[in-house]
């Protein structure tokens, strides 16, 4: 079995001995990062520096979340805006192979910058075991290229650290709920964001409708999960399909774009279940998105995909 | 304890195999499928996992020393998707792309009542899958255990050795009774 608090244990002697100068950290706010943090905190307390990257891919508010997330942990902490940056490297790009790569590496870039500063050497990275796994390399093939592994550049001048290789969703949070972390239950939140939640070219105006559809969605489920009409999913989401179909508003032609509703079921993400969503909540979601998102949007699609054949994100 | 090993042929689930059996207390090591023989009878394991590997491999692929694994070990080996079609490969059976793959969830039902890797599971179980090429003929000192609708040979052992061969993944959360296959493919290790 997996034994959280020997896990706790071996992993902040193992950092001692590991990091012997200052380190940087990779803060998302997720459950992966946060559990990182808190323990390299434990283990080279001030020497840390937890870096927050606002990529303009976040979800709604989330950013000024993840800061106050940093305040209440009591990080040492630089918050970075680099949503023009992000936006303006991915500008045109659609495969969505090299928008993990582009974002991977822009990340690195600036904790590059970070780095050359204020004179640190390591960079930490909260990577769990289905990021390197999907990402491939020798004999296994990649699925994806997680944005923290196969995003990397090769140049790469900081020495990487990721203490929590081994380890699926699932035993993270029981780390999580060892150490006492509040944010221990969140839902995952892949680190290109909401990036890879646009098919296509993720413009900043794909990243508005989306954005304000993942909001509806979790909102939404969570809303009828409290009042015991489902159970809460594993990770839920929206996706912008941007197919335009033909829809009528008001006794006037539409041609907007699609969304899909995703919702899954796993314990580790290496297999997942789509989620039941009760109609009466999928109706819910599809008039509220079409009528915020107006001209917009004017279909919603509910995606009944397990993993395998598909995979949890679209891309 | 017993200590078993999984070799990795690249699979996507390899490192779940190596979960299911430290989850069980088993001693367990992921080894890259080159190792030799010989390092790991140094090393006294009591059973080997082949998993399943990178696309195709299970068709025509070598495996690394997989058949010297499977020509000279004293211990059981269980054989994981391209694990289980290069075992059949092996030992003189056909394995073939499969006219209908199977990705996700399958319906899976036994054929004999009394073997000791499938006691306690029920005649029809859910398991799930994900390959694209499948056993096609069994070899000659083989028998079947299961099958599926769209893939007549879903389970599999050799006759004398303790062999074992499995088209679906009993080491993904979503397989029924994969934790249990488990459990009797680890009391076979250690009697």
């Amino acid at each position: 079995m997996f034994h959280a608090e020997r896990f706790i244990e071996k992993t902040i002697s193992t950092l001692q001995k590991e990091i012997t100068s200052k380190a940087l950290i990779a803060f998302s706010g997720g459950v992966d990062s946060t559990v990182c943090t808190a323990l390299v905190n434990k283990a080279i307390g001030e020497q840390l520096i937890a870096v927050h990257v606002d990529t303009g891919y976040m979800r709604k508010s989330e950013s000024e979340q993840v800061k106050q997330m940093m305040e209440s942990l009591g990080l040492n902490y630089r918050y970075i805006t680099a949503s023009k940056e992000f936006y303006q490297a991915l500008k045109g790009v659609q495969d969505p192979e090299k928008k993990r790569k582009i974002i991977g590496e822009r990340f690195i870039r600036i904790f590059e910058q970070v780095g050359r500063k204020e004179k640190i050497d390591y960079l930490v990275q909260g990577t769990i075991a289905p990021d390197w796994i999907e990402s491939g390399g020798g004999l296994r093939d990649t699925i994806k290229s997680h944005h923290n592994v196969g995003g990397l550049p090769k140049d790469m001048k900081l020495k990487l650290v990721e203490p929590l290789r081994d380890l699926y969703k699932d035993e993270v949070r029981q780390v999580a709920r060892a150490l006492h972390l509040q944010f221990s239950e969140r839902q995952p939140f892949p680190g290109p964001g909401l990036a890879i939640r646009i098919i296509g070219e993720a413009t900043p105006e794909r990243t508005r409708l989306v954005r304000e559809a993942c909001d509806i969605v979790e909102k939404e489920i969570e809303r009828a999960s409290e009042k015991g009409i489902m159970e809460l999913p594993w990770q839920y989401f929206a996706v912008l399909i941007p197919i335009k179909t033909v829809g009528v508003h008001g006794d006037k032609r539409a041609y907007g774009n699609t969304i899909a509703i995703r919702a899954v079921q796993s314990v580790d993400a290496m297999t997942c279940h789509y989620s039941t969503i009760p109609h009466q909540v999928l109706d819910t979601i599809s008039t509220k998105i079409t009528n915020t998102l107006k001209e917009k949007v004017n279909r919603i699609v509910y995606d009944v995909t397990n993993k395998p054949p598909g995979t949890v994100e679209w891309e | 304890m017993v200590r078993i090993y999984v070799i990795d042929n690249g699979g996507q689930w390899t490192h779940r195999e190596w979960r299911t059996l430290r989850d069980l207390e088993v001693e367990t090591r992921i080894v890259p499928n080159i190792t030799p023989l010989k390092e790991l009878q140094k090393e006294h394991i009591h059973g080997l996992v082949l998993s399943g590997g990178a696309p195709r491999i299970g068709l025509d692929g070598t495996l690394g020393n997989c058949a010297e694994y499977l020509d000279l070990a004293d211990f059981p080996i269980l054989g994981i998707c391209a694990g289980h079609q290069f075992m059949a490969r092996h030992f003189g059976g056909n394995v073939t792309p499969s006219e209908l793959p199977e990705f996700g969830q399958v319906e899976l039902t036994l054929c004999v009542d009394d073997d000791p890797v499938f006691a306690g599971v029920p005649k029809k179980s859910i398991v799930w899958e994900s390959h694209n090429d499948e056993v096609t003929k069994l070899p000659k000192d083989f028998t079947k255990l299961g099958e599926s609708e769209n893939c007549k040979i879903q389970a599999m052992r050799h006759k004398k050795k303790q062999l074992y061969g499995l088209q679906f993944h009993p080491e993904v959360e979503h397989t029924q009774f994969g934790e249990h296959i488990f459990k009797n493919f680890i009391k076979l290790c250690g009697e």
